[in-house]
């Protein structure tokens, strides 16, 4: 019998956003993460001051050293430490654009169970990225 | 005896050296939680980070388990990388192992994406509930709960059978209501395999159990997903494995997320690890065909009883 294709057009959506935005991730990553290591950018805090405090509690970690953290970050982007946590931010929110995309496919196809808890999936997500039930400050 | 009986053995007496390792070792040699570590230039732990990760997610294939729940017990036992870090890394681990096998998976229809997200919902939000009471918890509890936790894995990873084609002889209301059913083509029977599911409401309830645990420890957990959906849901074993994938993404995207708030992300620590239990995952997977996995298997199995046991030593001061 010759193989065919089962998964319906939301899903095949799903994949593809998801294949693209994962592969740009780990780009991103591996990217953002040399250019921190080689120093190719001024950074706030080195690899090296990092190393020295990485053995404390994340909290105690923070208290000595101004590593960033949630999106305390955002308006350093030119800096090697904070490019590298923000490729790693970015590989946190695909699963989240996946969702996003095929939330109006659901209401395209009346399909309001789907629908709704894909809109709760990323609500709680969005909630979760933005720090209000994850406690972030 | 055939080459790949000596890989076998070889493979399998390293994973025993290492477990032996992992329990008898004390701890000031690796691992040093509450104390400065040893003078070790940076970049050091940087590289044997990216190899460590390399030859776990080589073995983590070949073993069929998850690269996440090997990451965190064994990472905190040899690194000095304070346990919070290394969860935060850990979870980045399962995280981008689940987005980079998710899309062809979805695509062959293996992935269903209705059942995924009827049991995504629920996990995700305890997920959270547990990665902000573990990062709350101290040090000493987490390493007992840790181990704990770790030990239990090894028993139900030793224990659990799987059922490749579960005999479901009427869906429950709740799974036809979310239209939880599907088909999809099976390479091995090489023909169509229908499905649907039943009990939906025991699994929800068990996916609240999971998703905290997973957030609470850092843990994929492909190890608790695959056998709910298998065993308790009904679910045929490849659409299990590869849903259960689709759940970790959404699941651990959440948990990261309080791990990024609390400042437990470090990328010197989760891209070495990301980077280098990616490229040994696919290595793992060409291997795959060459060695006794069976074997690989139990022994993957003895060293995370070994990484249990030495957390929970680690839990009790000892």
């Amino acid at each position: 019998m010759k193989q065919q294709l089962h998964a319906n057009r939301i899903q095949l959506t799903y994949a593809t956003v998801l294949s693209w935005t994962s592969t740009l991730g780990i780009i991103f990553v591996v990217a953002g993460y040399l250019v921190y290591v080689f120093q190719l950018l001024p950074s706030t805090v080195s690899p090296s001051e990092v190393a020295l405090h990485w053995h404390l509690r994340a909290a105690e970690l923070h208290k000595i050293v101004p590593v960033p953290s949630g999106w305390d970050w955002i308006y350093q982007l030119g800096r090697g430490d904070v490019l590298s946590y923000a490729s790693v931010v970015y590989l946190s929110s695909v699963t989240m654009l996946c969702l996003v995309v095929i939330i109006p496919l659901f209401l395209k196809e009346k399909d309001m169970i789907y629908a709704v808890m894909t809109l709760l999936q990323v609500l709680v997500l969005v909630f979760a990225a933005a720090g209000i039930v994850s406690g972030g400050h | 005896m055939n080459q790949s009986c000596y890989r076998s053995i070889g493979s399998g007496f390293f994973l025993t050296l290492l477990a032996g390792m992992l329990l008898f070792l004390p701890a000031v040699a690796f691992a040093a939680q509450s104390q400065p570590p040893v003078q070790t230039e940076w970049w050091i732990w940087e590289i044997a980070l990216f190899v460590f990760s390399f030859f776990l997610g080589i073995i983590a294939v070949i073993a069929g388990v998850g690269g996440g729940v090997l990451f965190v017990p064994i990472v905190s036992s040899f690194f000095p990388f304070h346990i919070d870090f290394v969860r935060g890394a850990g979870l980045l681990v399962a995280l981008s192992g689940a987005l980079s096998a998710g899309a062809p998976l979805l695509k062959k229809g293996l992935a269903n994406l209705k059942l995924a997200l009827s049991m995504a919902l629920i996990a995700s939000i305890s997920s959270i509930a547990g990665a902000m009471v573990g990062l709350a918890m101290p040090e000493n509890m987490v390493q007992l709960s840790l181990g704990t936790a770790i030990l239990g894995i090894s028993v139900i990873m030793l224990l659990s059978k799987n059922s490749a084609y579960p005999e479901i002889s009427e869906p429950d209301t709740l799974s036809r209501i979310l239209h939880i059913y599907g088909i999809y083509y099976d390479e091995h029977l090489k023909k169509d395999v229908s499905w649907q599911i039943h009990r939906t409401p025991v699994g929800l309830f068990l996916f609240i159990v999971i998703g905290f645990m997973a957030g609470m420890f850092g843990l994929g957990a492909g190890w608790a997903n695959v056998p709910v959906f298998n065993l308790v849901l009904g679910a045929p074993l490849r659409v299990s494995v590869a849903t259960s994938i689709f759940v970790l993404s959404v699941n651990d995207t959440a948990a990261a997320w309080v791990y990024l708030h609390k400042g437990a992300v470090l990328p010197l620590i989760a891209v070495p690890s990301v980077a280098g239990m990616m490229l040994g995952t696919k290595i793992g997977a060409r291997l795959l065909t060459k060695v006794h996995t069976s074997v690989v298997r139990k022994l993957v199995i003895t060293l995370l009883a070994a990484a249990g046991m030495r957390a929970l030593l680690k839990g009790f001061g000892i």
